[in-house]
């Protein structure tokens, strides 16, 4: 047949529509797509922010009044030294005890580091409220810990509810992040360096100073400086912590000026809204100038062979303690307690658990409607936006690297550009988004509205996680495929997409799990039928019940448990192997 | 099989330059080969007529179809119906060899039994019939090679356009390889385009060849005219291992020179170059033209050079000299083992390039760093 100077069958040709290529319809789908699910959030906040009227209504006119009152009002002054307090003791506190933990279990032989490893990643499948009950209920004023030790020492060294209190708390759900990054970094190191110091003569101890840590450098900026902006923006800590004393940070200063005024000053609140924006996308801009090129996706996996790790001595000890202490009292013991409160009348050194042993926590949750709502509801969004979401974010990774596309920077940049967006003022934008676009008021309301909200809140975390494999995919492989006939979108569905598989799958576990965990959307957005887990546990802490609050954490944490354990068995994924 | 036509083509990088104005032509069912160092510009000419590169300026013609011209038509890749073997063969690791093959034939709409046959055939022409259920990365690096062949043969394309397809295999079978896709291509008689570092796989392969540098073609001939009649110093000295002497014509008339060499001897060869009395030349000696002898020789030649021998290695087929004429290093190739520093170096009466223009001051380095001895 080769011999036959004729081509076989008939060379592809693709259809255009008006003469714009199937390829183009697609790739301006994707730009417009993830343009609008940002921008709608955002522009209405920022119309709102100078405003003289809500949105929705009649007669307004500009101003700059919003700013002026949010300047002078008594409390904002506090507000922003608070959070910067706060912000800046959890990136210290996550940082050091990150870095000490990672060089611990990665570079040195202390015993059971492996499972140390991976029990130190639980506390990211844990929402940060959930974390929050835990600690209150265990080192709270009246938490099962202070009240052991009150009892012992006839008082408590320590004040949960004050910015440092926060700030630890905070900082135990921040630690897997800063440990992850440096973890990474320290696999991927040449150990060769580490060999050189060691035949120059340089004991353990000096190599860790001299080799180790300066390697870390990079990983510790990024991570701090993503620790930073989290904490900034956080609303549960926060909020639980700091209500009862009347601490306020930007969270829960929007939070308690928007939600639990009978009117809501809404110019304020989007004036606050927009300078917490700013702030914010000051630190992405600083981070890209600390980080320039780099480290944007900084490889976690490293494949390299496990470097021979540097032996302490005695001092092991002291460090397998540390790694013992910090996950016994950071995230196991709270969590612990939130499971003993949930199955109790009441958890209190003074009377054994088991003695007042009830199911009746759990009862509540599935005996009113509305609690088994948020669940389903919770479940609902965390399947469809995972899926959703994943599916969007791959596009816009392959329009932005792998296609001609002109617009293809921007949409990589509008696409990680929510991570600089606060989850509330996320849900506040949205709101008004969808009072003001023309028809979208359909949707307000509705889970899709929800769906919609934390799916633009995961999308630059999920595009985060697709981007490098897909750049590991080579660019010949495309090459090929176009060059015997199939057309961009083609080359993608038979080619990339079959490649990245394994990516876009741990993409969706990694999205379900935090799309599961996500509320704070939600506070502003969820009406009576939309109540996610998170937002009812926020009430019924608020109501003052505990009990319950516990139940449906745990019952949060199951899920999460029971669908990571599923997808690694089922789908195969490895999440933060 | 079509010609493939190449003209005025452009194309910039930022700053750089990557193409500027490359044109030539390929005949019914030639072997054409572009052959230049990295970053010359071959294989964003071969990318270009592929359609993975979209070139700024010029026009590309396969039979008369027009794929690419200066009013902004641009044929996308899918639509050109070319074969293309990747550098690294680019095989779909998620698909089998028969699979990859199949897939240009589904875009196609090629029956399924009629799929089957030309799966078959286009396997049994590269001599891996047995490997059609097999992955690629269960293959070896030269089956790779010859699936990606396969699978971009099956189709039966206009064009074929290779990208370095042999840069990745070993050195022994690099040789068979070669000598294996002469055969192939003049069997099925497609046109082909090539693109490679390499002269020796450039002279071997190919009908005819271009010699490409910094965007530019510096001369397109046969492998002898490249080798042979080299248009300048710059192919001189990428073709082949050239040595080059500068000086000034004293003396010319239509088929010989005098040229006193800045090392201070003079010499005579035979050339029509048009050079006249006063011109600066360069002359050009492939190494294993050069004669070194221990003894002024006798008989007929252009010139004799006193020099000194600086490096002398024995690669086990010949010896090899690095050799000083004043202050210029000359390379020779000879059977002879000579001992002692002081040697003459005959400079050939027949076969002297001789080039209107000076030489590039660190030819020497290019020399070396393209012929490692």
């Amino acid at each position: 047949m080769l011999d036959q100077p004729i081509s076989v069958g008939s060379t592809p040709r693709y259809r255009s529509v008006l003469g714009v290529r199937r390829e183009s319809l697609i790739q301006w789908a994707v730009f417009v797509l993830v343009l609008a699910g940002v921008l709608a959030p955002i522009v209405p906040t920022i119309f709102q922010s100078v405003l003289t009227r809500p949105l929705y209504a009649a007669h307004k006119a500009v101003t700059a009044d919003n700013y002026v009152r949010l300047f002078t009002h008594h409390d904002f002054g506090q507000v922003v030294l608070n959070s910067l307090e706060f912000a800046v003791l959890t990136t210290l506190i996550a940082v050091v005890v990150a870095v000490v933990l990672a060089v611990l279990v990665v570079r040195t032989a202390i015993p059971g580091g492996r499972a140390i490893g991976a029990m130190l990643l639980w506390p990211l499948y844990i929402s940060p409220l959930v974390l929050a009950f835990g600690w209150i209920i265990m080192y709270g004023p009246a938490g099962f810990f202070s009240v052991g030790v009150q009892k012992v020492l006839g008082g408590v060294p320590w004040n949960l509810y004050t910015i440092p209190g926060m700030a630890v708390t905070e900082a135990v759900a921040m630690v897997p992040i800063a440990y992850l990054y440096c973890s990474g970094a320290l696999r991927l190191a040449d150990p060769s360096l580490e060999d050189a110091a060691r035949t120059c003569g340089a004991g353990p101890l000096r190599i860790l100073g001299t080799v180790v840590l300066p390697l870390l450098r990079p990983p510790i900026i990024y991570s701090a400086l993503l620790i930073f902006s989290t904490s900034l923006e956080t609303l549960s800590v926060p909020l639980l912590y700091g209500r009862p004393v009347g601490i306020n940070l930007f969270a829960s200063f929007i939070y308690i000026n928007g939600l639990q005024q009978s009117r809501p000053d809404y110019g304020l609140l989007a004036a606050a809204s927009v300078v917490t924006l700013g702030f914010m996308a000051l630190l992405v801009v600083l981070q890209s100038m600390l980080l320039r090129n780099a480290q944007r996706f900084v490889a976690v996996r490293g494949k390299a062979a496990r470097p021979r790790l540097l032996d302490l001595g005695r001092l092991r000890w002291v460090g397998l303690a540390f790694a013992w202490l910090y996950l016994l009292f950071g995230p196991l013991l709270p969590i612990l307690g939130l499971i003993l409160r949930s199955i109790t009348v009441v958890l209190t050194p003074l009377v054994s658990p088991f003695r007042v042993l009830t199911s009746s926590n759990y009862a509540t949750i599935f005996s009113y409607g509305s609690f088994v709502h948020s669940i389903i509801n919770s479940v609902v969004i965390a399947v469809v936006g995972a899926i959703l979401t994943a599916l969007i974010a791959a596009l816009a990774v392959v329009v932005a690297r792998r296609s001609g596309f002109r617009f293809q920077r921007l949409l990589e940049v509008t696409a990680l550009s929510p991570q600089v967006v606060p989850g509330l003022i996320l849900g506040i934008g949205f709101f008004w988004a969808f009072a003001y676009i023309p028809g979208a008021g359909v949707i307000s309301g509705t889970l899709i509205a929800l769906i919609i909200a934390f799916g633009v809140r995961s999308l630059p975390s999920a595009f985060g996680a697709i981007a490098p494999l897909v750049m590991q995919v080579g660019e010949e492989l495309d090459n090929a495929a176009r060059s015997v006939g199939a057309d961009w979108w083609r080359t993608f569905s038979r080619i990339l997409l079959r490649l990245i598989t394994p990516a876009f799958l741990a993409a969706f576990v990694l999205l379900f799990v935090q799309m599961i965990k996500e509320f704070t959307p939600a506070v502003f957005l969820a009406t009576a039928n939309t109540q996610v887990i998170g937002t009812t546990m926020l009430q019924l802490w608020l109501n003052g019940d505990t009990g319950s609050v516990a139940a449906l954490a745990v019952i949060q944490v199951a899920i999460t448990t029971v669908f990571v354990l599923l997808a690694g068995y089922v789908l195969k994924v490895r999440t933060h192997a | 099989m079509p010609d493939v036509v190449v003209e005025n083509l452009h194309k910039r990088f930022g700053q750089q330059a990557a193409l500027d104005g490359v044109s030539f032509s390929v005949t019914d069912g030639e072997f054409f080969t572009l052959l230049g160092p990295s970053g010359c510009g071959k294989s964003t000419t071969l990318m270009s007529i592929a359609g993975l590169e979209r070139p700024d300026d010029g026009t590309i013609r396969v039979g008369d179809v027009t794929f690419v011209d200066s009013s902004g038509r641009f044929t996308p890749p899918e639509e050109r119906d070319l074969g293309v073997v990747f550098q690294s063969y680019a095989l779909w690791p998620h698909m089998t060899v028969g699979q990859n093959l199949e897939l240009p034939l589904k875009l196609r709409k090629v029956s399924k039994t009629q799929r089957d046959d030309l799966i078959d055939d286009a396997l049994g022409q590269v001599g891996l019939a047995e490997l059609r259920g097999r992955y690629p990365h269960q293959l070896s690096g030269g089956q790779q090679q010859r699936v990606a062949l396969a699978r971009a043969l099956v189709y039966s394309p206009r064009v074929l356009l290779l990208d370095e397809p042999l840069s990745n295999l070993d050195a022994k079978l690099r040789e068979r390889a070669r000598a294996w896709l002469k055969d192939l291509q003049q069997r099925i008689g497609i046109t082909t385009i090539y693109v490679t570092h390499d002269q020796i796989e450039a002279l071997s392969l190919s009908d005819r060849l271009a010699v490409m540098q910094e965007g530019r073609m510096l001369q397109v001939g046969t492998p002898e005219e490249i080798y042979e009649q080299p248009a300048s110093v710059e192919v001189a000295d990428f073709v082949g291992r050239c040595n080059t002497l500068a000086g000034e014509v004293v003396d010319a008339d239509s088929d010989t020179v005098v040229v006193d060499l800045d090392v201070g001897e003079r010499v005579q060869v035979d050339t029509t170059a048009p050079v006249g009395p006063g011109a600066r030349v360069t002359l050009g000696v492939r190494s294993e033209r050069l004669r070194v002898s221990q003894s002024p020789p006798s008989g007929a030649y252009g010139g004799v050079l006193p020099a000194r021998v600086v490096v002398r290695s024995y690669t086990g087929a010949r010896y090899e000299y690095e050799i000083e004429v004043g202050t210029t290093r000359v390379f020779v190739e000879s059977d002879e083992l000579l001992e002692g520093d002081r040697v003459f170096v005959v400079v050939p009466r027949n076969g002297t390039f001789v080039f209107a223009k000076e030489a590039p001051a660190n030819v020497d380095e290019e020399v070396a760093e393209w012929h490692p001895a």
